[in-house]
Formats: structure tokens, C-alpha cells, sequence
């Protein structure tokens, strides 16, 4: 049978679709655009989508207060197009803004370089509203940054690759747009001198808003977006780090960081492939890739990495036929949690995904994660099986 | 409390570690919101993690009800402890076990304090952010179950922000880890749900922090206004500039008057004084700062003091961190209310206190970090007079309410604990508090961890209304509310 599409037109549909469902007991899995649904687990149980694409205004910016409370379905890059009016952005970027929606965004916690300075999209949260499994609408947090008041159900949701509720808004904590920015692109010798770069980086006197690696091209791209003199004064500290550790550098501004900035996020998530996020401490990023590297050169595939060096977070692009994908995300994992870290696979193809579990182990608070899911979703009606342990 | 329970209690932890006698239990009746006391059944100093394990182990399979306790420094009952039930105090699990600095990073047993952790990690460059004034005395764990903010969260967050993993023992006597040294553990955003849970869920046995560099510069700026309004039309200007400030804070002139005749810090005698700090590298700071001070200038400031050396910086925050105790300097008692609106909300929900002002008859301060909206209304009365005791907590809570109408928050800070879970259903739905349940319920399906806080229940009967009361280590001169 061919997987269905709900499309409601308003929050209110949205939940009485949900209830329908569960009365019905249909299982959904929650969308935005689809950009990420190849993310996460297989979806082998699924009667419908409910796409909250159509959730998608008003975009309500209270710019005087730093936040935002926007639509799942409003794209970020429609947001952020609004936040410009006022000189403002909701300082997430991951790749693919222009599709991303915020409801998608928010159910796989995604973020990109600028986590560096900003935090990841649970940094950023600070209210949601949610339709429960059952139908009936909840909110929690609110509108304001500091608010200790109940739990806090949007950092639960950040993440839950829709398995707990679907996300109807969230309300976010923003950024003012800085006035300039400068990318420092240096290059150095390997893997180690890269990781190690970043680090002394990073523990500069400097306010970089993004420290990025490449490789297999051992190269950094340090980003400083502040008032226009201190991007110019920051970048040239920068550049005489990287000279001093041997590197080669240059300054880039205007449309050639731009243009720096898109090949960057190209290197991993052009279309296809295979892609993992592997975490490590700061210090293990140097040693990741240098298995990697000879890992790649032992079996024979092609391989691509951009990441968050001094966050130990990293992007791993494979290319390479389904056996030895297969192989690498086996292989990768071994090496992530001999290191202490973990490896999740975030797309792959059909072929890939049927062989592997993308999450891997995910320890003794895989339990509570159950129990959690269970109260949400008793009848296990939402994105069966898409979640981590099994959710 | 059953025999056959306690002979097991007793056997489970460290000889003394478990506390009968109702003399020994007095100190831990109530945490810093003084008039809630319980006596519990026992309290229970556990030296390691594994002890913490079978106290709630114990507990569990003798439907035994217990409360988790750091130092007590809480303002809002959250460590009440339950009558018959047991205290798990957790001060004794006080060790720093690993500081990393290259990954900046730190792990700490719970009962570590706060201010610990800077204080070790100093030399080394680093601190840990989050700065709440009772720093020198909270602990890790409370901290992490208040999710504590100090001054300096507007730039750099809350405890939620900092806390990369946790061990912890849940309700059925099971450890966890949730979290860790690395980001983006797989799996559900727990640790994100439990940091601010109020010791609701779990008792944390172990944390890792994220530690900070030190900023190279720092550059603090006092400013006097005729008007709370004024200074707020600064604030507004500086938020308009794009500039995040390390922290923004207000005062008004009742507690500038309070904070002079208690510490002296010298502050204008103006109508409003505004505090911003700003920091990070040395030239990106002091080119925002001409920004701020040419702001102020234009919102019609008629001081401006700025303080170039930490002498002058110390002096400056000395004035804003006494205003609370101060308070008793011009009033007998008054009572602290912590509630948050958005910024821009401030100047009318301000005017609707002063007009409650006048009508209660009742003198309120106002100090507040104004950069986040939090608000922490000190309401002046004197206990000798009977009633006003009563009327200064229905003043206190008619603050929440305009809290609320302003699309704010009833808690910024001190938490829900047993002394607002009776306002949360103002704040939230029946739908939203089930939502909050359903998570209760996964990790405490008996309800045997610190039952009675943050979810409404009727009100006791017998409660008194909360004056401030000095706190132990207020008196002691170790921390003062803020
Ligand atoms: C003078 C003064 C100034 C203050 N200033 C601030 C401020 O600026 N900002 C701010 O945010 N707060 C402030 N507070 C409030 C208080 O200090 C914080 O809430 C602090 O985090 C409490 O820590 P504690 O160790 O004293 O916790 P306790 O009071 O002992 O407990 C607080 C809560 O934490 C739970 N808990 C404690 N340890 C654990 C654990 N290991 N596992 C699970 N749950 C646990 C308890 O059950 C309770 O619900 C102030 C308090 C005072 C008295």
C-alpha cells in the first residue's frame, strides 16, 4: 500500500488528524520537506505522513526580546529572511537551510558550523507547542530565556526523530547579524596538524563563530563574525596562528567566503553517499581521521569529512558500493567508541540503512528512552521504529 | 518509619551516615525558603555513588518516599523534605574526579559546590560559567536540578548549557548514564529533560561540565538614570545594536538607597542605575563598549562609571549583590519574588507594580537582571503588624500573575519547588501538565521522588505565607541573594 499524505492546513487539523489516527490506529511519521527523512531508521511500518509543511505562518519575531516563535513548517531560510528585517537570525545553519523546516530541524537537533559560537538547535530552544500522539495540543517553556518553571519538553523533543509528538512551533532564543565577517582557510600537512590547529584556535583570544576541518584535504576554515574591525584584527591573529604552526593561509571575505562556505558544506552532504556523524573528545579527532585516512587507503573508498574540530563533532561522507559501506560504518563505530565517542549513520542508501542500525549502541538509558516513548506514544503510532533503541 | 527498613537503611550506608536523632534532623527541615519545614523519617549522608544506589534502592522496594538534597540553598522548598520520608543528603559526594583541560571539560561528584570548580580550575585559565550569587555555597547537583542561572547566563546560559552528562540513580534504584564527556550522545535529549526537573527524576551521582577560557578583557559600566524607564530605553538601544552584553542589570532607587546604607558601593542617587558588563577579546570588547556608553549617553544618562580595574569592577557588583540582604537595612522583612517578563514588557509591568504599590500600601524594590527580564520584586512589610505577612505574599503573587498577562514566566531562577507549584496551572494547561507527567511517570511510575513538588496539588493546610528570612549563610556573610 502507498504510504499516504496528510497535509493539514492548521495546528488544529494537525492534531484532530493525529487523533483520527490513533483511533484508526494508523501509524505517522511526522515531516517537514522530507530533506531528512532518509535520516534515522528504516520506515517499515508506516500508513501516512503528516507533513507540517503548510504550518507555516506567522512567523512571530519579537526582536526587541532576542526570539522568535515560528511554525514547523516555515523553512529556515524563510525565517531567517523575516529575522533579517531586524537585523536578526536564528543562528542555526545547517545544511540544506533553504528546504529544512523548523519542525525537521528541531526533531533531529541538526545544526552546522556555527554551533561553534552558537550552540546546537537544544542551545537555541526555549518554547514549544506539540500535537501528543492521542491528538490533545501541549506547550511547554514559553517565550522568555530564563524560565525555569516544569520541564522542559522542547530539549526532549530536540532529537526525537518524531517518535515522541509532532512539533506544531517552537520558540527560539536569536542572534543579532553581525556586521562583518571575515574565513581564515589554511591550510597544513595532515590530520593531526589540523586537529591540533583548531584546538590552539580555540583557545585564542579570539571569538571565532565557526572552527571547521576538512579532509581528506587537511584544511581548517575559521570564520570571525563581529564588527568589521575586529573580523580584520581577529583573522590576522588567526592567520599568524597558522603560520607559526607551519600552515599557509589566506583571508577570505565577500563572495569568495561565500563561496568557501558552499563548497564546504558540499564536500558532505551533495546528494547520495553515505554520511555518519561521529563524535569524539576534541583531542580524538586527530586520531579518528587518521584511521580513517588509512582505513580508506586499505579498502579502497573515497571518503569526505567536514566538522566541528574543536566540538569533536564530524561529518563523515563514504562513497563506495554497499558492502564496503557497510564495512566502513562497522569499522567507524569500532573506532568512535574505542575512542570514547560514538558514531551514528545519518544517511544511506536503501541498501546501506537495511543492513545497518544508524544508531548503535546506545546504553543502559535506552530503558528510560523506551519508558519515555511509551507514555507519549502507548500505542506506537508515531515513526514506529525510526528512533534510536528501537524507538 | 518500619524497623526492618531502617536495619537495612543503616546496613546499606557508611557507619553515621544515617541520621535519626530529631535534634541532628533539624538542620535539614526546610532548604533557604525557611518557613516550609517537614521532619523527615531519616536523612542519609552517603559517601559514594553505590551507597546513593541502595538508600534508593531500599526505598523502592519499601514504597518509601525520598527527597534528594545538596546544600540546601534552595528558594523555593524543592528540598522540603517529605514527613516519614528519607532525606538523601548528598554534600559528602564532594570530590572533583577529572579535569580536562584540553577538552575542557570536568567531572564532579554532586555535592561538589559551584564556586569549587572555578576555584581549581583558575590557574589553569578556565572557570566554569554559570555564576549564581549563592555560588560559593549551592551545589552541582542542585544546580542541576534548578537548572541555576547567575548574572552572567544572558551571554553565556544556564546550567542547562554546561551540563554535558550525568550518573544517575533512578527511582527504581537503577543507574544511568545519560550524557557524557562527548556531544551528541544517540538517543533521546534525557539529559536535556532532567537538568531543571527539580530532583523530581533521578538523583545525579556524578556530572561533566563544560569549563570556559577566561575572557582576556572585561569592562563593567555603571550608569545613573532619572527613571527605570530610561534605563530601560538603554537597554533596548543596546539590544538594538546587536551588541549581547555578558549581563545587564537594574536597580531602582529604593534598592539603591538599600544597597548604600548596607555596603556603600557608592552609586548615584538617581532613579535608576543600570549595570552592563561586556567581555571577550580585548579589541572586539572595547570598541562595543564605546557603543554602550554612547547608548546611555543618548537615553539620557547622567552618570556614567566605568570601571577600568577588577577593584572598580568588584565595588560595582558588591552594590548590586547586596541589594537583597540590604533590604532589611529600610524594612523589618520583606519577601523575594522572582518571576520573568519579556524585556520589552518591562516598562508596563513595572507601572503595574508601582501602581500595586501604592494601592497595597506596601513598598516594593526592584532589582533585576534586565537583560533576560527576570525580575525580583522585594516586598517591604513588618510581621509585627498582623496580617501584613499575608497581605505581602498576596502582593507577591499578584506580581506573578502580571508575569503571566505579560507572556512571561513565574519562575526565571529559584525554580517551582513546593512553594509555586500551586501557580503552575496559571502558567500552564491541563494538557501541558499531563505532558509533563507523562515524563514524571516514565522515570518515577511510584511517585517516590520528591513527590509534592513542581506539579500543583491543593494547598496544605496550616501552611504559613513566606516572609524573606535571612539564610544561615546569608548571616555568615557567604552568599547574598541576588
Ligand atoms: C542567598 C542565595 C542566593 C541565591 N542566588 C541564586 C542565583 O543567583 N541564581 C540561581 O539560579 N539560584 C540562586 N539561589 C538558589 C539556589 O542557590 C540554587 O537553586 C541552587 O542551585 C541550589 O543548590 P543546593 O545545592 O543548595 O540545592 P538544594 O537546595 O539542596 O536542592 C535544590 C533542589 O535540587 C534537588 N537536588 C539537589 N541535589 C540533587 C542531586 N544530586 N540530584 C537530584 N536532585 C538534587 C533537590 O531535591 C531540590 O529539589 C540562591 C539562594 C540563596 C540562598
Amino acid at each position: 500500500m502507498p504510504i499516504r499524505l496528510l497535509e493539514p492546513p492548521d495546528a488544529e487539523t494537525a492534531a484532530a488528524m493525529l487523533a483520527q489516527s490513533a483511533t484508526d490506529g494508523l501509524s505517522l511519521v511526522p515531516r517537514g520537506c522530507g530533506t531528512k527523512l532518509s535520516w534515522g531508521g528504516d520506515l517499515p511500518r508506516v500508513d501516512a505522513f503528516l507533513s507540517t509543511r503548510l504550518l507555516s505562518s506567522p512567523i512571530d519575531h519579537f526582536a526587541g526580546d532576542l526570539v522568535a516563535t515560528v511554525p514547523a513548517g516555515a523553512t529556515l531560510a524563510e525565517v531567517n529572511a523575516v529575522l533579517a528585517h531586524e537585523r536578526q537570525w536564528l543562528p542555526i545553519d545547517p545544511a540544506g537551510a533553504a528546504q529544512a523546516t523548523i519542525g525537521g530541524i528541531v526533531a533531529t537537533n541538526d545544526s552546522g558550523p556555527r554551533r561553534q559560537k552558537h550552540g546546537a538547535t537544544r542551545d537555541l530552544i526555549i518554547g514549544i507547542e506539540i500535537a501528543l500522539a492521542d491528538g490533545r495540543r501541549a506547550r511547554a517553556g514559553g517565550r522568555v530565556v530564563k524560565n525555569v518553571a516544569g520541564y522542559d519538553l522542547a530539549r526532549l523533543m530536540c532529537g526525537s526523530f518524531g517518535t515522541l509528538a509532532v512539533i506544531l512551533s517552537a520558540t527560539f532564543k536569536l542572534a543579532p547579524l553581525a556586521p562583518a565577517s571575515r574565513t581564515v582557510i589554511a591550510d597544513v600537512h595532515d590530520a593531526a596538524g589540523a586537529s591540533d590547529l583548531a584546538l590552539q584556535i580555540n583557545a585564542a583570544p579570539l571569538s571565532p563563530s565557526a572552527i571547521e576541518l576538512q579532509a581528506p584535504r587537511h584544511r581548517l576554515l575559521i570564520r570571525f563574525e563581529t564588527t568589521e574591525a575586529a573580523a580584520i584584527r581577529q583573522s590576522q591573529a588567526a592567520l599568524a596562528i597558522v603560520e607559526a604552526a607551519h600552515g599557509t593561509g589566506t583571508v577570505v571575505e565577500d563572495e569568495g567566503e561565500r563561496d568557501a562556505w558552499r563548497r564546504h558544506e558540499a564536500l558532505v552532504w551533495a546528494p547520495g553517499g553515505l554520511v555518519l556523524k561521529v563524535s569524539v573528545l576534541p583531542t580524538e579527532v586527530a586520531g579518528v581521521l587518521t584511521e580513517l585516512e588509512r582505513l580508506a587507503a586499505g579498502t579502497g573508498f573515497a571518503y569526505a569529512v567536514v566538522g566541528r574540530a574543536a566540538l569533536g563533532v564530524l561529518a563523515v561522507r563514504v562513497d563506495a558500493p554497499d558492502d564496503i559501506s557497510v564495512m566502513a560504518v562497522e569499522a567507524l563505530r569500532r573506532v568512535a567508541a574505542r575512542r570514547g565517542g560514538a558514531a551514528i549513520v545519518i544517511r544511506a542508501p536503501a541498501g546501506v540503512m537495511a543492513r545497518v542500525d544508524p544508531w548503535g549502541d546506545v546504553g543502559a538509558a535506552s530503558a528510560m528512552m523506551q519508558a519515555v516513548k511509551s507514555r507519549f506514544d502507548p500505542l506506537n503510532t508515531l515513526s514506529p521504529g525510526r528512533g534510536p533503541a528501537g524507538l | 518509619m518500619n524497623n526492618r527498613f531502617l536495619d537495612r537503611l543503616a546496613a546499606a550506608v557508611s557507619p553515621g551516615a544515617l541520621l535519626r536523632d530529631p535534634v541532628e534532623l533539624l538542620t535539614y527541615e526546610s532548604d533557604a525558603l525557611v518557613h516550609l519545614r517537614a521532619t523527615p523519617g531519616a536523612a542519609v549522608l552517603p559517601r559514594s555513588a553505590a551507597e546513593v544506589q541502595a538508600v534508593v534502592r531500599l526505598c523502592h522496594e519499601h514504597h518509601v518516599p525520598f527527597v534528594a538534597r545538596g546544600h540546601g540553598t534552595g528558594l523555593s522548598g524543592g528540598a522540603l523534605p517529605v514527613a516519614d520520608g528519607i532525606l538523601i543528603v548528598l554534600s559528602r559526594l564532594n570530590r572533583i574526579l577529572d579535569i580536562d583541560i584540553p577538552n575542557l571539560r570536568v567531572t564532579v561528584e554532586p555535592g561538589v559546590t559551584n564556586a569549587e570548580i572555578t576555584r581549581q580550575v583558575a590557574p589553569l585559565g578556565c572557570y566554569y560559567a554559570p555564576d549564581p550569587s549563592s555560588q560559593s555555597v549551592c551545589s552541582i547537583g542542585g544546580n542541576i536540578a534548578e537548572n541555576s542561572g547567575g548574572a552572567h547566563c544572558l551571554k553565556y546560559g544556564f546550567t542547562v548549557h554546561h551540563v554535558l552528562g550525568v550518573e544517575a540513580v533512578l527511582p527504581t534504584g537503577d543507574m544511568i548514564q545519560v550524557g557524557g564527556a562527548v556531544l551528541d550522545p544517540p538517543g533521546l535529549d534525557l539529559l536535556g529533560v532532567m537538568v531543571g526537573s527539580e530532583g523530581t527524576l533521578a538523583v545525579v551521582t556524578k556530572a561533566t561540565l563544560r569549563l570556559l577560557r577566561r575572557p582576556e578583557a572585561v569592562l563593567t559600566l555603571l550608569a545613573g538614570f532619572g527613571s527605570i524607564d530610561e534605563a530601560g530605553e538603554a537597554v533596548s538601544a543596546i539590544i538594538g545594536h546587536g551588541i549581547v552584553p555578558a549581563a545587564v542589570e537594574m536597580m531602582d532607587r529604593l534598592t539603591i538607597d538599600a544597597a548604600e546604607a548596607a555596603v556603600h558601593p557608592d552609586f548615584p542617587k538617581t532613579g535608576a542605575v543600570l549595570i552592563v558588563e561586556l567581555d571577550g577579546p580585548q579589541d572586539e570588547v572595547h570598541e562595543l563598549f564605546a557603543i554602550v556608553e554612547r547608548v546611555c549617553h543618548a537615553s539620557g544618562a547622567s552618570t556614567i562609571e566605568i570601571a577600568r580595574d577588577a577593584a572598580a569592577r568588584d565595588r560595582i557588583w558588591r552594590g548590586r549583590k547586596a541589594a537583597f540582604a540590604a533590604m532589611g537595612r529600610v524594612s523589618p522583612n520583606y519577601y523575594v519574588q522572582d518571576g520573568v517578563v519579556p524585556r520589552t514588557r518591562l516598562p508596563e509591568v513595572l507601572r503595574r507594580i508601582r501602581d500595586l504599590e501604592a494601592r497595597s500600601g506596601l513598598r516594593i524594590g526592584n532589582v533585576f537582571h534586565a537583560g533576560d527580564g527576570n525580575l525580583h520584586p522585594l516586598i517591604c512589610y513588618d510581621e509585627a503588624i498582623a496580617g501584613q505577612a499575608e497581605h505581602a505574599e498576596a502582593v507577591a503573587s499578584e506580581i506573578l500573575q502580571y508575569c503571566i498577562d505579560a507572556g512571561g514566566s513565574i519562575t526565571g531562577e529559584h525554580g517551582v519547588g513546593a512553594d509555586k507549584s500551586k501557580h503552575m496551572s496559571k502558567m500552564f494547561g491541563p494538557n501541558d501538565l499531563d505532558a509533563m507527567r507523562m515524563v514524571r511517570s516514565a522515570f518515577d511510575p511510584a511517585a517516590i521522588c520528591n513527590p509534592g513538588k513542581v506539579f500543583p496539588t491543593p494547598r496544605l493546610c496550616g501552611e504559613v505565607p513566606g516572609p524573606y528570612r535571612q539564610h544561615p549563610i546569608e548571616r555568615a556573610g557567604l552568599a547574598e541573594r541576588f
